[in-house]
């Protein structure tokens, strides 16, 4: 038995899956309490388990809004920065959040120190945040990725003078190139991490009560993978946007298929939408973005219109018949006031969605009020839904096909996204995706278990696990951008790109091992790999390697894909 | 502050050779400093996509023989295409300026082409020029070449084209490849001042180029009045290059493109990859699109290091005032040469390539018209590298041929096409009608990219 929950913003879903019989056994929906998000979990557990032998219980995935909702209404104590930025652009760009402090001291892209710090100077910064009462410091280095050692150092500094702070580095919070979205992703894990690891032994204490100490219990994270709970205590910010990673692993799990798709999350005011290369959902290129900064977040690419089933259709005599995007209740058809979208579906296609009565009654009225012709009025906002929705699609494609590309084969191999299916959740979807699908050609995917494919997601989604790895073999080091996992090489120059493999699948092995995914880490990829000859004076001194790898988004091996 | 396209293309999967200079890892530091930076994120700052060129964008300036084909690679194409797409960008408003920042280079590249040059099969920049002039009509452009090499191709490209003000500044041609780009060389008969070349003594720093800059490039760009600016961006004059002698910096390099406010800034050589690429196009963009680069300076930077030598900045001076003096009597000088000329010009030349060892020799003659550029004729002959000997003949006709010259060009391709004759190629180039003809001799077979 899997439990997967997914506490939303405005409902907190769970789900009892059996994976022998690959069905699911139990759903249960209750209404999120936002400021108590620990006790609608606890609700929602209960209520699942309430007649089952927990001996059964093999795992229990959490998806949650709590760093979310901390992050959006800025509720936790903020960290103070102390940043090594060196020359390059002006620092103002990197002055994004209150309280940061630069310090000397410059590291370049081989990872050679080309500035020293200055000890005094640190010492007077740190004196400075603690007379300002911040008890969190991120320390973020330009290059800290090639070389940590000034982090390291002014980490030291910090812990022989202000013991009681909570220290963060950039090169261990997030390791790859680019420092500004660094020290976006530094202050933001530094800010929550408090907060979620008293939830996480929340969390704990009343798991033990139930006696579910010894099921493992995971996190869902952005990027549609999960992570053991304590090892996210150091990684707070990956469960970001896991609400809709949550949707979209749903979404494959009951498709079953590895083709190209759009996955369309159509609930009462906003459609989420994904999409799926080969079966695989696509990521954001620039990574999670937290209050209009970028991060080095993975997460799944979401596009949210402000379009849902509950969308209300008016009538201004200026503007003709529109569609509002402010909800004013349900549909008609399940008791609201108002002629909504799904009632124009509903009386357009007879889809006998709640009562249907209401729906023709309610738009008849809109016919009288506007004077519009009754099938041309449906027509008009069905085509006004299907624009909105072919229009988000095209950028959505066409973006996915204009990221940059690097190397000829991407540019001479152009992309092209060729759409298989259409897949619908969420409440409205049944209404709108097989019209919207039909004009693609395609064929539109709407299973009885879509409206709670998010818990399902949580539920069945296995562990992820990526790194960069960055080869130097004139220095004679490796680093990656994990952790801050790094060290010295054995073989030097003479190290070749299978040499480098073996390394590479050395640190996933025991990275896996360490978060309890050792079962996983065979199914771990090389994603990218690059090598560089390095000439100087026509004599080659040396090579750089980039390799990628990665445990990529799937299911649990206690499922099996296409069996539901 | 501007909105500023790029595209990066490095390459990272294509080398002339594995130790060449024009390898894989040639941007792969800048590649580091530019994305480590985060300047990609910046709202100003619009990445885009590399596209390939269509075989047409090439043939619209080169002869390449035997085709296309045979002269490029797929990287050619790419860094090609690069140019365009940031040249459509600026050109539909979407940017204020533009910067590709892609390999391989392309200013050694001449009409004809051989074989590979200094690094260079096909010219971006010129490629790029002629796609801007069909597509949206512009007449006049200026190209100012910074690489540090003479860009002996764009020269050659443009010299008669009156309409094509080229200027280059590089180390003397006596000092270094390709050995060419003296004062002398200031245009053919037709166009004549619209080349001006400024050879610059070795370790010449940021004081000298800048000074060149101010009053002699942006003077004569005043009184040109182009209608776009195309800077073709080498950045081998950096002090740390291993090919060249100068002694700029990357605050220099930043300095010049705010001066000069290029619309479109290409990518040249440079191959200093570590000490100098990465600054270096951090300087270039960061100027490019306004943001303030007084932070950024390479890790031994000390200013006392590069003060000019007063004997260098008297010989700038000179420099100056004689270029500026032809430039300013170009009109004159054309009346002269139409006077002195008739119908028809006509010149031998050599032209070697280095990469390939090729010697070409080419017989050229140029219609003098009152009402046009001209048209030319260009008879080649050249043994590749393959062992194969190649003779063909090229007729060109230029975008704003006036009638007559496109009807004579045309019976000319006709009269090659129609009797027998001993090329193994003839090839015609009509830009007035953006259609471009090979015609294989031997098979009596056309193929036509249109
Ligand atoms: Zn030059
Ligand atoms: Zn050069
Ligand atoms: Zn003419």
């Amino acid at each position: 038995m899997l439990i997967g929950i997914d506490v939303g913003g405005t409902y907190t879903d769970g789900v009892l899956f059996d994976n022998l019989q690959s069905q699911v056994v139990k759903v249960v929906k209750v209404p999120t309490r936002s400021e108590q998000l620990q006790s609608s979990l606890m609700d929602v557990l209960d209520r699942l388990l309430s007649d089952q032998d927990m001996k059964g219980i093999q795992r229990i995935v959490l998806s949650t809004t709590l760093v979310t909702n901390l992050l959006a209404t800025n509720a936790a104590e903020p960290p103070a920065l102390i940043l090594i930025p060196g020359p390059g652009l002006p620092f103002e760009y990197q002055l994004t959040f209150p309280h940061s402090y630069i310090v000397k001291g410059s590291i370049d892209f081989r990872g050679r120190e080309t500035e020293k710090l200055n000890r005094q100077e640190i010492e007077g910064v740190i004196e400075t945040i603690r007379a300002s009462g911040l008890k969190k410091i991120a320390v973020v280095g330009k290059f800290s990725n090639r070389n940590p050692q000034h982090e390291h150092t002014v980490r030291d500094i910090i812990t022989a003078k202000f013991p009681e702070a909570e220290v963060g580095i950039g090169s261990e919070l997030a390791g790859q190139l680019n420092f500004i979205r660094r020290i976006a992703t530094s202050y933001y894990s530094l800010m929550t991490r408090k907060r979620w690891t008293t939830f996480a032994h929340d969390i704990e204490q009343a798991m033990q009560k139930r006696g579910l100490d010894n099921v493992p219990l995971d996190i869902l994270k952005a990027d549609g993978g999960t992570m053991p709970l304590q090892h996210a205590l150091q990684y707070p910010c990956e469960t970001i946007l896991s609400g809709p990673a949550a949707s979209t692993m749903g979404a494959k799990a009951i498709t079953g298929q590895n083709a190209n798709a759009v996955v369309l999350d159509i609930g009462g005011t906003t459609t989420d939408i994904s999409l799926l290369l080969d079966g695989q959902p696509l990521y954001a290129s620039r990574g999670a973005s937290i209050n209009g900064q970028y991060t080095h977040i993975k997460a799944i690419s979401t596009r949210s219109l402000p379009l849902g089933g509950d969308s209300p259709v008016c009538f201004d005599p200026q503007k003709g018949i529109y569609i509002e995007k402010i909800r004013k209740g349900p549909a008609a058809c399940f008791g609201g006031g108002n002629a909504t979208v799904t009632d124009i579906f509903n009386c357009k296609y007879d889809l006998h969605i709640g009562d249907a009565d209401k729906s023709r009654q309610f738009v008849q009225q809109l016919q009288v009020e506007s004077g519009v012709a009754l099938p041309e009025l449906i027509d008009l906002v069905e085509d006004n839904v299907m624009q909105q929705l072919m229009d988000a699609l095209r950028n959505i494609f066409t973006e996915w096909e204009n990221e940059p590309a690097y190397r000829v084969w991407e540019v001479v191999h152009d992309r092209k996204f060729k759409v298989k299916r259409i897949i619908g959740i969420g409440a409205a979807a049944s209404a709108i995706v097989p019209v919207l699908a039909a004009l693609y050609k395609v064929n539109s995917f709407i299973h009885e278990l879509s409206p709670i494919a998010n818990a399902l997601g949580a539920a069945l989604a296995r562990p992820t696990l990526a790194f960069n790895m960055h080869i130097d073999t004139q220095k004679g080091t490796y680093f990656t951008d994990y952790d801050g996992i790094c060290g010295n090489l054995d073989k030097g120059s003479s190290l070749q790109m299978v040499d480098a493999h073996k390394l590479a699948r050395e640190v996933m092995q025991k990275l896996a091992e360490q978060r309890g995914l050792a079962e996983y880490a065979d199914e771990a990829e090389f994603i990218r790999e690059e090598q560089f000859n390095m000439i100087r004076d026509w004599d080659r001194i040396g090579k750089i390697f980039e390799l990628g790898m990665q445990i990529k988004p799937g299911f649990i091996k206690e499922f099996e894909e296409g069996s539901i | 502050m501007k909105n500023t396209g790029v595209i990066f293309f490095p390459a990272f999967d294509w080398a002339i050779s594995p130790t060449h200079p024009e390898r894989e890892e040639r941007l792969l530091y800048t590649r580091d400093q530019i994305f480590e930076e985060g300047i990609m994120d910046l709202p100003n700052i619009h990445e885009f996509k590399p596209r390939l060129a269509q075989k047409k964008d090439i043939a619209r300036v080169h002869f390449c023989v035997p085709n296309v084909e045979a002269q490029i690679t797929d990287a050619h194409l790419v860094s090609a295409g690069s140019a365009l797409v940031i040249a459509d960008a600026v050109m539909n408003g979407e940017v204020d300026n533009g910067f590709s920042i892609a390999r391989p280079p392309g200013h050694h590249a001449m009409t004809v082409a051989h074989g590979n040059r200094g690094f260079c099969n096909i010219n971006n920049e010129a490629i790029m020029i002629e796609y801007i002039r069909k597509k949206y009509g512009i007449r006049k452009i200026a190209v100012v070449d910074t690489d540090v090499h003479h860009g002996d191709g764009s020269q050659e490209i443009f010299y008669d084209d009156p309409d094509i003000l080229f200027i280059s500044f590089h180390q003397d041609g006596r000092t270094l490849y390709p050995g060419s780009g003296f004062v002398y060389e200031l245009g053919g008969p037709m166009a004549w001042g619209s080349t001006i070349n400024i050879p610059l003594l070795p370790e010449t720093t940021d004081e000298g180029i800048l000074r060149v800059l101010d009053h002699l490039v942006l003077p004569v760009l005043k009184e040109f009045e182009p209608e776009l600016i195309v800077n073709s961006a080498g950045q081998d004059n950096h002090y740390t290059d291993p090919l060249a002698n100068m002694r700029f910096t990357a605050h220099g390099y930043a300095e010049l493109n705010r001066r000069l406010a290029p619309d479109i800034a290409v990518l040249e050589g440079g191959y200093s990859v570590e000490t100098a690429l990465p600054y270096v196009n951090m300087a270039l963009l960061m100027a490019m699109a306004g943001i303030d680069y007084s932070n950024l300076r390479e890790p031994d930077y000390k200013p006392e290091r590069f003060k000019e030598n007063p004997r260098n900045i008297e010989y700038i001076d000179q420099l100056v005032s004689h270029q500026l003096f032809n430039f300013r009597s170009r009109q004159q000088h054309i009346e002269e040469n139409r006077q002195k000329y008739g119908r028809e010009f006509s010149e031998q030349r050599n032209i070697y390539y280095d990469t390939d060892g090729i010697s070409e020799d080419q017989s050229r003659r140029l219609r003098v018209c009152r009402a046009c550029p001209g048209w030319r004729r260009i008879d080649s002959s050249a043994r590749h590298r393959t062992g194969k000997m190649y003779h063909v003949f090229c007729i060109s006709v230029p975008t704003f041929a006036c009638p007559d010259c496109q009807k004579e060009a045309m019976d000319a391709y006709k009269d090659m096409a129609a009797y027998q004759n001993n090329f193994d190629f003839v090839y015609l180039q009509d830009r007035a009608n953006d259609r471009y003809i090979a015609l294989d001799v031997a098979k009596g077979r056309e193929e036509v990219y249109e």
